[in-house]
């Protein structure tokens, strides 16, 4: 089901791709509130294209958008990430 | 049965492909979700490839480490430079090594050293000399037709015997048939010999060195009558091949890997963002590694490339361009399902989960 942008803001949005990441990825130790928003996924977290590519499909059935894949590189971040949706959804 | 009509799908399989799927609803089937969870744990694979000699006991036409610059690297033998590389390479990430060129079996002392430092990898050989067990790493053995036309396009005698003889029931031996305009029909006597040996083949592609135009090079015909025969062997050897419907339609496409599914090895690729296009090296067997020749196989004209370890990482890439329907999602799935068999030891590949053939995204049949 779509999210409708009246019930949505940046920080909802940014709690929800921490949600994803952790659950996708199968952090320990860490939760949507404790995840730095800055955090660098690639530098710091590690995480390689193919989990980027399976973060972005289950955000994408999350919030009815589509993340294209040339925008992959910058999505550096849950910041950036969660601003791309948030773009996205206004855009919609 | 696998569809041999190109261009027709099923109905069924187009009324699935006409509407947006959900990522969700792609891995809602439980097989499917299985399959899927199951490849994803080797998502942290990280590869580079080295270039062990720049000797060879053969001399096989259209061979590609002889084109190009890297053959005139000068060997390092050097056993702590190798392991303090191998620690480096550790410690920027890489996780699977694929040692390769000249002939890797002439430095065993320096497969051991990759062995102990990145315990996950594979070596492509000819096979002529054995490889100690103690290297846990998959051995892709080169096969290039039956022994008769090894002996003329490799001036190698009873060539097969040999490799047969040296990797007889080796789990960690998978033999590469490459399929030339010229061979393709003798896999049959090969894949017989293979099976009796117990041991698994799986299928490249000659794909020409760049500027090679010679009697190899595949053509329209040669690579319709190619996937035609990969096919019946699927069909035929199931427990012999490794090897899915969507591979052979992706390694004898009338478009090449790259032009495909856009290659993302740096010499194609100039983002040094995320994946390969940051990750990837191809070191010379001097150690030294140049970021304008970075792929799986220097010196292969991309727009004839359809080499296996080419698409190993090409066509796992996209997955993304794949998560559109049920059936291209699961042609996926077999994809990667069968390079991981080829690449990884210990992992077994399961039953394909597509019979028939679907196209590339965005391509026909």
């Amino acid at each position: 089901m779509a999210v409708n942008i009246e019930d949505v803001d940046l920080k909802n949005i940014t709690l929800k791709v921490a949600e994803v990441v952790i659950s996708e990825l199968k952090l320990e130790d860490i939760t949507p509130d404790t995840f730095d928003p800055e955090l660098d996924l690639i530098d710091e977290l590690g995480i390689d294209s193919m989990d980027l590519t399976t973060v972005a499909l289950v955000l994408q059935d999350e919030y009815d958008i589509v993340i294209d894949e040339d925008d992959y590189p910058t999505l550096k971040n849950i910041r950036l990430i969660a601003e791309y949706i948030m773009k996205e959804l206004k855009d919609k | 049965m696998h569809s041999t009509d190109t261009n027709i799908l099923p109905k069924s399989a187009n009324d699935l492909i006409n509407r947006k799927w959900k990522f969700s609803e792609l891995i809602s089937d439980s097989i499917v979700r299985e399959r899927w969870e199951k490849v994803r744990k080797y998502f942290f694979l990280r590869e580079t490839t080295y270039d062990m000699s720049n000797r060879c006991n053969l001399k096989c036409d259209g061979c590609y480490y002889y084109e190009g610059e890297k053959q005139f690297a000068k060997e390092n033998r050097d056993t702590e430079a190798w392991r303090a590389l191998m620690v480096n390479e550790k410690n920027r990430g890489i996780t699977y090594v694929v040692l390769a060129g000249a002939e890797p079996s002439l430095s065993p002392e320096l497969l051991q050293v990759c062995y102990d430092i990145i315990p996950l990898g594979s070596i492509a050989t000819n096979g002529v000399k054995h490889i100690d067990r103690s290297v846990d790493y998959m051995i892709h053995i080169s096969v290039w037709g039956n022994d008769e036309t090894s002996y003329r396009t490799r001036k190698a005698k009873d060539l097969l015997k040999k490799q047969i003889k040296n990797y007889k029931g080796d789990p960690r031996a998978v033999f590469v048939y490459t399929f030339t305009r010229e061979n393709i029909d003798e896999v049959y006597e090969v894949i017989d010999i293979i099976k009796d040996a117990d041991c698994k083949i799986t299928f490249n592609m000659f794909s020409s060195p760049v500027g090679y135009n010679g009697s190899l090079r595949h053509d329209t015909d040669s690579l319709k009558r190619t996937r035609s025969v990969m096919l019946d062997l699927l069909d035929k050897y199931p427990d012999v091949v490794l090897f899915s419907p969507y591979s052979a339609v992706a390694h004898t496409h009338a478009s090449s890997l790259h032009n495909l599914y856009s290659c993302p090895y740096p010499r194609m690729n100039p983002s040094k963002d995320i994946g390969l296009g940051r990750s990837f090296r191809q070191y010379r067997t001097d150690l030294t590694w140049d970021r304008s020749a970075a792929c799986c196989v220097p010196d292969t004209d991309c727009d004839d490339c359809r080499h296996y370890a080419a698409g190993s990482a090409v066509v796992t890439a996209r997955m993304y361009r794949h998560a559109i329907d049920p059936e291209t999602f699961k042609s996926w799935l077999d994809y990667v399902d069968t390079y991981l068999a080829i690449w990884v030891r210990g992992y077994d590949k399961g039953k394909n989960l597509c019979e028939d053939m679907y196209p590339p995204p965005g391509f026909e049949l």
